[in-house]
């Protein structure tokens, strides 16, 4: 299993579209610093409401962030997996290899764990850098408890992702795959903008509740979305601040966390991976090459 | 070691469009070279996946070396070189045969000069250092004959392997067959030049839509009738029923067109062909046409080539081709 971590690794490592994610997250420290900048120049450290104004700015700089480099990452790991199962069927690559002495599971392990130890790899510099960005211009929580567990909600995207992409694989074609996993991820993205963006808006509650029921379900199919609202949530520790002040009446327009995800949709989504993991083995075991 | 190295019992793979192959029984002795034919789509290459493991079989059973196909300890004797394929081109070529090797769970410290001499052996050498990406066809063809014979397999089942060779590749493939086949490696071979089948096998059996048409012996197979030719000068048609008759053999003349032609002294020859059961009916039937007063220039075997008997099995008869 370690030679098919290695390869995975080697063929991450060689591909161009790891290439095109390091450019990507160049260009995207670059930007973000120079908005960060931007933004941390209007706050002062005055008042109490000012204090205030900072943590928002903080807290802006850090969803801006997140929520960009959040797309960086779906990229990297849907665009360097898609093609690991039937793209490789489609050249005869997969066949002079599994005709070799060794279980298809571990195969299928050792693929999903090079894809997902990769990404959490990626996630970890991309969490440190966005956080260390917006600690240089504003203010940011420092609890190490809490960056722990952002880190850890911010990076279980990574195996739900390898795992969607690995499954998806053993029923599509690899450009199939592609495209299912591309909409998916948008579906999923889409569903959580709405309900932000509804979450202001005057609605009359048939309508809301039709809306909440529709991005719900899409939340269910691709939990990924919801997923980064809950780490951005435990990240400024909103549960703690929710008496003080409304931190997201005030990042309305886009920015804003929305309905937050409660632990226990983290639960569902860990078991939807661990689900899915299984069927996609299980798959792969079964397939005819 | 069992003297079978491949025992194929009832084997069937049925597919929901109707392809696939049904009830294929072979049996292929250790050393051998054994040659698998048959129209595009006729099911060879899904026998092929079935052996080595890719394709769970619908029914039926195999074995290689004893060991049921797909298990791994059947998985440690075969080497399989599939058709089309391509190796990952983020690789160098010696990477590639090494990810193989560590697939085959060999230990890395003797590897490396295995892998230099085996890319020396199918003629990679020094390019070995260089990206897959960089190989043209006949390139990742040789590389895919390199990762087969990596863990020195017993058995080797070759899918078309030196379909995009140019014609010194071909060579060069043919000539290493054939030395894998002196040292004693069971060969199982897919191909579509029946040049190369004919030159290395010693047993084949034709597939059409799925179901084995004819198997055997390569030399009975090619040498069902002894056909002997005849050139001959001075030849006319009331001869050819006084041969017939005297010789007790089937003799014929061979079509004008094909057959006739002029010596430089002017005189016009003919090919005559005959059916006989024995040398000593050739040499009777030399006399006879001496002694007619025509002259005898060329006698020759009949040698029936296996691209002819292909023709004839398959002729006539539907097959699925590529539909």
């Amino acid at each position: 299993m370690t030679t098919v971590i290695g390869m995975t690794w080697k063929e991450l490592m060689r591909k161009k579209v790891v290439l095109m994610t390091m450019i990507m997250t160049v260009l995207f420290i670059i930007v973000f610093s120079f908005i960060a900048r931007i933004l941390g120049n209007t706050a002062g450290v005055d008042s109490s409401q000012q204090l205030i104004n900072q943590f928002m700015t903080g807290a802006s700089i850090v969803t801006l962030g997140f929520f960009f480099g959040s797309f960086i990452l779906a990229f990297l790991i849907i665009f360097s997996s898609f093609s690991s199962i039937s793209g490789e069927a489609e050249i005869s690559m997969m066949q002079s290899m599994l005709s070799r002495p060794i279980q298809r599971w571990k195969w299928y392990l050792g693929r999903w764990l090079g894809y997902t130890l990769f990404g959490i790899v990626y996630a970890l510099v991309l969490y440190t850098a966005i956080v260390v960005i917006a600690n240089i211009y504003a203010t940011v929580p420092q609890s190490l408890g809490l960056h722990v567990q952002s880190f850890l909600l911010f990076a279980l995207t990574v195996p739900l992702l390898v795992t969607v992409t690995l499954l998806g694989a053993t029923f599509f074609s690899a450009l199939g795959n592609g495209v299912f996993m591309t909409m998916l991820y948008g579906a999923g993205w889409l569903g959580g903008m709405v309900e932000k963006l509804s979450a202001g808006a005057d609605m009359k509650p048939e309508m809301a509740r039709s809306l909440y029921n529709i991005t719900g379900m899409i939340s269910l199919v691709m939990p990924a979305d919801a997923i980064q609202r809950k780490m951005l949530a435990v990240m400024l520790n909103i549960d703690q601040l929710a008496g003080m002040f409304n931190v997201d009446e005030q990042m309305r327009g886009g920015m804003g966390l929305g309905q937050i995800p409660s632990a226990t949709f983290v639960v569902y989504t860990s078991m939807y991976t661990i689900i899915l993991f299984l069927w996609g083995m299980r798959r792969f075991y079964k397939k005819d090459f | 070691m069992s003297t079978v190295a491949i025992d194929i019992q009832q084997l069937t793979k049925e597919y929901d469009n109707g392809r696939g192959c049904r009830n294929v029984t072979i049996s292929v002795g250790k050393g051998e070279a054994f040659g698998f034919l048959g129209p595009n789509g006729a099911g060879k290459s899904t026998l092929v996946k079935m052996l080595v493991g890719l394709t769970a079989p619908t029914s039926g059973s195999a074995t290689l070396f004893g060991e049921p196909i797909g298990s791994l300890s059947a998985k440690q004797h075969i080497g399989y070189l599939p058709e089309l394929y391509r190796y990952q081109e983020w690789l160098t070529g010696e990477e590639v045969v090494q990810l193989h090797s560590r697939l085959c769970g060999m230990d890395q410290s003797t590897i490396k000069p295995r892998i230099k001499q085996l890319l020396d052996q199918v003629g990679i050498g020094k390019r070995g250092t260089d990206r897959v990406k960089h190989y043209s066809k006949g390139m990742q063809q040789r590389l895919g004959m390199a990762c087969a014979l990596v863990n020195d397999p017993p058995i080797l089942f070759l899918d078309e392997p030196s379909s995009a060779l140019d014609p010194i590749g071909r060579l060069e493939v043919r000539a290493l067959l054939k030395q894998l086949k002196q040292e004693g490696k069971t060969i199982f071979l897919n191909s579509h030049l029946l040049e190369e089948v004919e030159s290395l096998c010693e047993r084949i059996a034709l597939l059409n839509n799925g179901e084995i048409l004819r198997h055997g012996q390569i030399s009975q197979v090619l040498y069902t009738q002894a056909k002997w030719r005849f050139k001959v000068a001075g030849f006319t048609p009331e001869i050819l029923p006084w041969l017939n008759e005297t010789s007790g053999i089937s003799i014929e003349r061979l079509s004008s067109t094909s057959s006739a032609s002029t010596l430089l002294g002017g005189q016009d020859t003919v090919w005559l062909e005959a059916v006989v059961d024995n040398e000593e009916q050739v040499g009777w039937l030399n006399t006879l046409i001496v002694n007619q007063g025509m002259t005898l220039y060329h006698v020759e075997p009949v040698k029936e080539r296996l691209e002819e008997w292909f023709m004839d099995a398959v002729s006539g008869l539907s097959h699925r081709g590529e539909q």
